[in-house]
């Protein structure tokens, strides 16, 4: 059984991505921050399809020592059950603020969680990718467009503008998807999904009343999140897989002129160092990211 | 320029300390939350290339608090700058709190930040400006019945501040009082101000900006910085209306949120 580890698949695209792949036959890694919510998610895959393999890992994955954690859980669930192989890592887990708010690092928390979890937990499980030729899919946003990385205070603390931040982060996972390929296409493909405008609840999560009512308002105009979830079943499923890199509908589409092999560069050593990652992206230093 | 950060760890002091590390400054850090002090050094050195030095204390504890000098003395550090962050709020009715939890705050909020400000312009860099930040309250500016402890306890740095500046001014030494509001720092903050609506987003000062803003006063030398337009009316309003009257107000708004959260707790 071919493995796909989803994070954030607790609700929303996450949720209905794993339930579609789970139908598909695929054994499916289910991380989430809520224990409760992820057995809530288990079982009602498992009544849909009784035959599913389905494995949870509770992380809050905001913190990098709980994305270490989660890492070395999925690895050792990958070496017992599915030959140490992972066939896709699908970085879903997102969230919007309202304020500029920090994780125990101190680094800005739609950047820590929509960048650089996804980051340090494809490094973690790069091994097991590379040994299925796997890949990596980024659920990104058409709001990725128009806006420009602040190299030179990407946390934005200087002028926060919780919108702005979102917006980069976003970016930044197609810049990650860029350096992946650049990296290690044809042994591993990355991709972005943009999902286009879901009804979910991401914007009524921990945010003010401002944003919380803005978002109420708009989702109403979204597709349902299955929609969404055939994109990633496409991605996970084609051979041989897509050349594209952002992907809406099952259809390549054209994304920011700032998604270059210089940008996606820069991105890397940041994310590295913001990581720990000393010895770079593809070294599997056993102290690396040690927190 | 050195800086010693208590309560760093927490939500504002890490902000804080986050600032300071940006600007190029040498930090110090103190917090009884090890792990996470450890953590957030190593964010600061990653981010900003930082000197960051950490080191946890119990500052209610005055053994602790002599092991932190003991280590600072030996590695002969000075300072200068001082933030008093660390602090603890326990809202609920007096009566219905545990003795010892309410003798807390005033051990963490008034007499810890008095140990560690005499301790620290013992230590200030020789003939160099120093300033002082107690991170007080807006609550400070009223007397709070059902917050009644703490509210004093702000009430006291802030008075502490405005005192400290007159007989630490001919030495070169700035005291500056900070009375933040709102601030989205944790669970506990966000949920209240996310049950408040509107309300909340409008009484809410974002960190950052209360962090660079705190630092900037500082080394200006002022001696009182209120974040928000909500919270400088607000303060207004405490300075001109009868105290015993703005007690009064304060009860009656928070009674029916207390009564609320008592009802819950019990059911
Ligand atoms: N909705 C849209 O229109 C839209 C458009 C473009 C892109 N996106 C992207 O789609 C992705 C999924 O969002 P969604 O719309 O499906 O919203 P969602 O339902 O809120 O999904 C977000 C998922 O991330 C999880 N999560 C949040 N914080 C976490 C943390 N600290 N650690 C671990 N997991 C955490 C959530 O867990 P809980 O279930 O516990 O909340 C949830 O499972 C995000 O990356 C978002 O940026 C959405």
């Amino acid at each position: 059984m071919k493995a796909v580890a989803i994070t954030g698949a607790t609700s929303g695209i996450g949720l209905e991505t794993a339930r579609l792949l789970a139908r598909e036959g695929f054994c499916v890694l289910l991380a989430g921050r809520c224990a409760e919510r992820l057995s809530r998610a288990k079982a009602r895959i498992l009544s849909e399809s009784p035959s599913a393999r389905v494995a949870c890992f509770q992380a809050d994955l905001m913190q990098q020592r709980e994305v270490l954690r989660a890492a070395a859980e999925m690895n050792a669930y990958l070496d017992a059950h599915c030959g140490g192989r992972l066939h896709a890592l699908i970085n879903n887990a997102g969230c919007v603020r309202s304020w500029y708010m920090t994780t125990e690092e101190g680094y800005e928390q739609q950047f820590a969680l929509n960048h650089l979890s996804g980051f340090l937990l494809t490094h973690k499980l790069l091994p097991a990718l590379l040994k299925s030729n796997g890949r990596v899919i980024m659920t990104g946003s058409a709001s990725h467009k128009g806006i420009k990385i602040r190299w030179d205070d990407v946390m934005l603390r200087r002028r926060y503008n919780p919108l702005t931040a979102y917006k980069q982060s976003k970016l930044c996972n197609i810049l990650f998807a860029r350096g992946l390929n650049d990296r290690f296409a044809p042994g591993l493909r990355a991709y972005v999904v943009d999902p286009g405008l879901v009804k979910t609840d991401i914007g009524n999560k921990e945010t003010g009343a401002l944003v919380h009512f803005i978002w109420s308002l708009r989702k109403r105009g979204g597709v349902p999140p299955e929609i969404p979830a055939e994109t990633f079943a496409y991605l996970c499923l084609k051979e041989p897989p897509p050349d594209g890199l952002y992907y809406y509908r099952c259809r390549e589409k054209k994304y920011s002129k700032e998604v270059t092999r210089e940008n996606a560069d820069r991105l890397f050593a940041l994310s590295e160092r913001l990581c720990g990652l000393d010895g770079g992206f593809a070294a599997q230093d056993e102290r690396a990211g040690a927190v | 320029m050195n800086v010693f950060i208590t309560g760093a760890a927490g939500g504002l002091g890490r902000a804080l300390a986050g600032e300071c590390a940006s600007r190029g400054y040498n930090v110090f850090l103190t917090d009884i939350n090890e792990e996470g002090l450890n953590r957030l050094k190593r964010g600061l050195e990653r981010q900003f290339g930082a000197a960051v030095a950490a080191k946890y204390c119990d500052l209610t504890d005055p053994r602790s608090f002599d092991a932190l000098l003991a280590h600072i003395d030996a590695h002969g550090l000075l300072f200068d700058m001082v933030l008093n962050v660390a602090g603890c709020d326990f809202e609920g009715a007096f009566t219905e709190r545990e003795r010892e939890k309410l003798v807390q705050i005033v051990l963490l909020n008034n007499a810890a930040a008095l140990r560690v400000t005499h301790a620290l312009l013992r230590r200030r860099r020789p003939g160099r400006r120093f300033a002082i930040v107690f991170v007080s309250s807006l609550a400070s500016m009223f007397p709070m019945p059902l917050k009644a402890t703490y509210a004093a306890s702000k009430r006291f740095l802030l008075d502490l501040a405005m005192a400290l500046r007159q007989e630490l001014k001919a030495e070169g030494v700035s005291v500056l009082a900070v009375c933040p509001a709102g601030l989205a720092t944790t669970d506990e903050t966000l949920s209240s101000i996310r049950a408040q609506g509107f309300m909340g987003d409008v009484t809410t000062a974002s960190l950052e900006d209360v962090a660079r803003r705190t630092i900037d006063l500082a080394l200006a030398g002022k001696n009182l910085y209120i974040p928000g337009l909500a919270g400088r009316l607000l303060s207004l309003l405490g300075k001109i209306a009868p105290r015993s009257l703005a007690a009064a107000v304060v009860y009656r708004r928070w009674r029916r949120a207390h009564l609320i959260r008592a009802e819950k707790i019990r059911s």
